[in-house]
């Protein structure tokens, strides 16, 4: 059977279900239960009036072939019988007891009760003889009439059942919709919400079984908030972000066009080609953070990481030579990691990236791998400004930049390094640089070998 | 006009400086708040436009503190915070006029136009003395319907005259308002200027007041 889909009408069907199958089990119960009694009694009577028939035999039976036909005394009477026999002829017998001994025997006699068919009606029969062993005596009872006091028994059972089951039904059926009104409650207040609203439900006296449920919703509803408020600020920190790029780009474009004098013109243009790369350097990391952001995990694998560096490294050094700065790598030893390597490697660039951007010519650039015990070191150290302490702090807030630094930097670089870094269970930290005096960046992992 | 741009980015400030000059503004650009607010009180700026994520001081702060002290140059306010209440902060905090980035050249130089106008309590477009008629806009000058060419410097003198119509002004007032930095200025530049324009728009125009400046003549009148 398949199960209702109310809740009401589950209810229902399992309570009656359930009253019904008691009250079954309590009709079986008694039913066997007043069988048995009434058997012991019933049989009792029968052996008793057995034993009275047995002391009767001090009674001559001297009229052969001659039998006493007892009268029949009571309407009920027709339902019991009796036989006397004596010297294995009748010798006495209830005017309903037919000729034949009611028990037919073999060539032996035995003595106790037994049902038997008497004209198409099962009897109860006892039988027994007398002290001498000459007399026999046959006590019987219809069966029919113990049958009826049964199922007289029962029907008093099971006639109030059938009338208190559809009243019965008709209280549950009430007391399970006052009982679920809490959850209709809840179902219209979420049913009346806009689809946008995130506010804590608020169910008024809410019964104890829902409250974890109730609970759960707010939860869910929190987080939800929460996640399309950073989603919210986020893109509008992006949208914000591109303005200024996209600002430049075209105020330089127009430039451009409205130059006459051809050296002016192409530094126009040249501006705006920048402008352009920054904007499309700045939507990659906006991408990038973002695929960071939904939780792309990395896939690991073992990445050398000196062979890494030096890849990027390689990569970004026309910049710093550009720009008059000296970058070397030391990596003196193999030294892998577990991780995703295209991940490592926007980590290692933007770390690269930053330091080349934010010192300034002539300055030094140090990128070091060192493998220490069960730690990989990457260090990235330059000669530029440094950073002041609370600026340090502030490091990998969204779109925060050091004011001031001269350059056009979208402040995503150090979120991303800290989100790659904490995907990769590595730990970062950021200092003075001894060696060289700016800004020594310190990303620590734990090492494959 | 002279006027000050306040942007830390290199490429956007870059652009528009050059906008502006194409436009016959004279710009001078910092790129910090605490320099612009340093030069906006030194200096007879026509005009600012402030942006408002600047590195040392922030541009609203730099707004505040002019106001504060009743330095009353206009000040146009190019920002990337488009949100409505900060807009609305911005204009409570003294500015004249809030642009959000992108803007367009033509669109940022037409509004600086009409802030210095405006900060002339000048309504038309044009302005006027006697017969001749200056559109800034159209950079054109008119005498009695017929068109007169000037040079550049004629044009920002003459400009700077009408605006301040009915005030002397002296030679070092306008040098100010004339060359931004870095532009070399000749000890007589203005009286070679004052000069030709006399030539070219008759003597009376502008008048000499000896020992403090000059003055146009008449009052101003509408076109």
């Amino acid at each position: 059977m398949k199960a209702p889909r109310s809740l009401q009408g589950r209810l229902l069907v399992l309570v009656l279900g359930l009253v019904a199958g008691v009250w079954l089990a309590a009709a079986a119960m008694t039913w066997f239960d007043v069988r048995h009694e009434l058997d012991e009694l019933l049989d009792s009577h029968l052996a008793q009036a057995a034993a009275l028939l047995v002391a009767q035999q001090a009674r001559d039976f001297e009229d052969e072939g001659y039998h006493v036909d007892a009268p029949t005394l009571h309407r009920y009477a027709p339902k019991v019988a009796f036989q006397v026999f004596h010297e294995g002829r009748l010798a006495m017998r209830s005017a309903n007891a037919p000729d034949l001994p009611m028990v037919a025997f073999g060539e032996k006699f035995r003595e106790g009760f037994k049902f038997v068919q008497i004209d198409g009606l099962a009897w109860r029969v006892f039988a027994t003889h007398g002290g001498e062993r000459d007399v026999q005596v046959y006590v019987g009872e219809q069966v029919s009439s113990r049958s009826a006091i049964l199922w007289a028994a029962l029907r008093g059972m099971l006639w109030p059942m059938l009338v208190a089951l559809p009243l019965l039904a008709l209280a549950i059926w009430w007391a399970v919709y006052e009982g679920v009104t809490p959850l209709r409650r809840l179902g219209r207040t979420l049913a009346q919400r806009r689809p946008q609203a995130l506010d804590p439900v608020v169910v008024e006296r809410a019964p104890s079984e829902m409250v974890p449920m109730i609970e759960a919703l707010n939860g869910l509803f929190a987080r939800t908030g929460a996640l399309m408020e950073s989603e919210r600020r986020f893109t509008a920190d992006a949208a914000h972000e591109l303005r200024t790029p996209i600002a430049a780009i075209r105020a330089q474009a127009q430039v451009a066009m409205a130059e006459s004098d051809a050296a002016d013109r192409r530094h126009a243009l040249e501006a705006t080609l920048k402008g352009c790369d920054r904007a499309i350097h700045l939507v990659e990391q906006l991408l990038t953070l973002s695929r960071l952001e939904a939780g792309a995990a990395p896939a690991p694998a073992p990445v050398e990481l000196g062979e890494l560096v030096r890849r990027v490294v390689a990569e970004l050094a026309p910049q710093a030579i550009r720009k008059g700065q000296t970058i070397e790598v030391v990596a003196p030893e193999p030294c892998r990691v577990s991780g995703d390597a295209t991940l490592v490697a926007v980590l290692v660039r933007n770390l690269v990236d930053n330091a080349i951007r934010y010192s300034a010519p002539d300055a030094r650039v140090s990128v070091a791998v060192v493998a220490s015990g069960e730690r990989a070191r990457l260090r990235v150290e330059d000669s530029g400004p440094g950073m002041a302490g609370p600026d340090m702090a502030r490091l990998g807030e969204r779109f925060f930049r050091v004011l001031g630094s001269g350059e056009g930097g979208s402040g995503l670089g150090w979120s991303i390094v800290k989100r790659i870094a904490a995907a990769h269970l590595a730990e970062v930290r950021v200092a003075r640089s001894a060696e060289l005096g700016g800004l020594a960046i310190e990303v620590d992992w734990p090492a494959l070998d | 006009m002279r006027i000050l741009l306040a942007e830390d980015d290199p490429l956007l400030g870059d652009g528009l400086r050059a906008g502006l000059r194409q436009q016959g503004f004279h710009v001078d650009w910092v790129r910090d708040g605490e320099a612009a607010e340093r030069e906006l009180r030194a200096e007879p700026y026509a005009a600012a436009v402030l942006d408002l994520g600047l590195p040392r001081k922030d541009g609203l702060e730099v707004l505040a503190a002019l106001r504060r002290d009743a330095i009353a140059i206009p000040v146009l306010v190019l920002t990337a915070r488009d949100a409505v209440p900060d807009r609305i902060r911005g204009l409570d905090l003294g500015a004249d006029d809030y642009v959000v980035k992108p803007v367009d050249l033509d669109e940022l130089a037409a509004r600086l136009r009409a802030l210095v106008r405006r900060a002339h309590g000048q309504p038309q477009e044009s302005l006027s003395a006697m017969d001749v008629i200056l559109d800034p806009a159209a950079r054109s000058v008119r005498q009695a319907g017929e068109r007169v060419t000037l040079s550049a410097r004629e044009f920002d003198l003459l400009h700077a005259l009408m605006l301040n119509a009915g005030r002397v002004l002296s030679r070092e007032q306008l040098e100010q308002r004339l060359y931004s930095w870095g532009q070399e200025v000749d000890s007589n530049a203005v009286e070679v200027h004052i000069h030709h324009l006399r030539r070219k728009l008759g003597a009376a125009l502008i008048q000499t007041v000896r020992g403090v400046g000059y003055v146009l003549a008449g009052d101003r009148r509408k076109p």
